[in-house]
């Protein structure tokens, strides 16, 4: 009896190991068919997630890069900066003037360079018709301003002309906007005519930069409007 | 003998994640391969319109200029069409890249890059001239200073030039543009110019002048 005892003992004992053995089994593989599934569950999504992001990503980049400000450049609120017409001196509050009450007639900005220094309340009006005018000291290095005056004369709506004492040796300036460049290659020159010639802040699209008032201060065919 | 549950859930989720990833490649490279709706800066669409509103914009104020300068009414007449409808068209232009977000200007891309042949060279030997056709600063000038006679053929003769240049460029856009209402505004450039080319050579005769 007591071997049978010890025999069914036996038993039980290799049953109850064979079952603990089952049971650690079926944990090894209950945790691995998780795992399995997880790793392969957060890395499809992360890869879909990837894939929508980028293209996104791409969008945003390019709307970025149209809309991105200039670096360094200064704006003005647009609806605080006058637009009548007057032919008396005006007080500006910047240098060069980026808007404002001024001259009823424009001062020609077809690729216009002008070799004077130039009526402010004349050039005002023509940033109100859309133009980018680029004014320069004594200060601007000589290539530089031979390099703007060709790039001004290849470029309708806009205009070029020496400003004394203005701060920046070389500036930028557009309806309510204005900048201070390094030099005639810095890449905010090509970004600044991009975005502001013709550009979204010009007060009155379509106007004319030809028939104003010209360097020898003779109006032109559209004089007096 | 995995808890059953523990298989579905599993299957179950693969077979969603699997489902999201293909539904996010799927969306993303469809947008990819959809024409875009609007043209890019590069396009000959806003190439185009770029260039042709500064072509135009001189033939405007050529117009202006001679009706200044003569008192001819078949010169005066031709002129005040050109300047209006060269106008209106370019006005046309710029609302379309307006509408489609574009600059009017690419700065630092020389003229008709679009069409594959780039104005390049240097900028103070073209005097004004920037696309060919264009009449030279000295040239408008010149148009300033002319009156009678003299200032009604050189306008006919800078204007047979200009619309040379233009009808050049406008079948350009006829042939690469993407947008139907641009080309067929392109091609009917190149229609009313052909035929004011016609006519000017008739009142450049009459005067007893040639292009």
């Amino acid at each position: 009896m007591a071997a049978n005892r010890s025999t069914s003992a036996d038993r039980r004992a290799r049953i109850e190991e064979m079952r603990r053995a089952e049971q650690a089994r079926e944990r090894r593989n209950r945790f691995l068919t998780i795992g399995v599934s997880a790793v392969v569950v957060l890395s499809l999504v992360g890869f879909g997630t990837f894939v929508l992001m980028k293209k996104s990503d791409e969008e945003d980049a390019k709307a970025a890069a149209a809309k991105a400000p200039i670096s360094g450049e200064k704006s003005w609120d647009a609806a605080k900066l006058g637009r009548n017409h007057v032919e008396t001196a005006v007080k500006y509050d910047m240098k060069p003037p980026v808007g404002g009450d001024h001259h009823p007639v424009w001062l020609n900005c077809d690729g216009d360079v002008y070799d004077k220094a130039v009526p402010e309340v004349n050039a005002v009006h023509s940033l109100e018709h859309g133009a980018v005018w680029v004014t320069y000291t004594k200060k601007a290095a000589e290539a530089d301003v031979k390099k703007l005056k060709d790039k001004v004369s290849d470029t309708p709506y806009t205009l070029m002309s020496p400003v004394d004492d203005q701060s920046g040796a070389i500036m930028l300036s557009a309806w309510g906007k204005q900048v201070t460049v390094d030099s005639a290659s810095d890449p905010r020159v090509d970004a600044f005519f991009t975005k502001y010639v013709q550009g979204k802040q010009t007060p009155e699209p379509g106007a004319a930069c030809t028939g104003g008032v010209g360097a020898d201060g003779m109006g032109g065919a559209g004089m007096g409007q | 003998m995995t808890g059953r549950r523990t298989r579905y859930a599993a299957v179950t989720a693969v077979a969603l994640s699997v489902l999201f990833a293909a539904g996010a490649v799927t969306v993303a490279s469809a947008e990819r391969e959809e024409a875009p709706r609007t043209p890019d800066s590069a396009s000959a669409d806003a190439g185009f319109a770029r260039d042709m509103s500064v072509h135009h914009q001189q033939a405007v104020e050529m117009s202006f200029i001679v009706r200044d300068r003569t008192e001819d009414p078949a010169v005066r007449r031709l002129a005040y069409d050109i300047a209006n409808t060269q106008a209106n068209q370019r006005g046309m232009m710029l609302g379309w890249l307006d509408m489609w977000g574009l600059p009017k200007v690419e700065s630092g891309t020389a003229p008709m890059t679009w069409m594959g042949m780039p104005v390049t060279g240097d900028a103070a030997g073209k005097d004004g001239a920037l696309m060919p056709g264009m009449a030279t600063r000295t040239q408008l000038d010149a148009l300033r200073e002319a009156s009678g006679k003299e200032a009604e053929v050189l306008y006919l003769r800078l204007m047979t030039a200009h619309h040379k240049g233009g009808v050049h460029m406008a079948e350009g856009c006829v042939q690469k543009c993407s947008v139907d209402i641009e080309r067929d505004l392109a091609q009917g450039m190149v229609d009313a110019q052909e035929s004011e080319i016609a006519l000017m050579a008739d009142m450049l005769r009459k005067r007893g002048a040639t292009a």
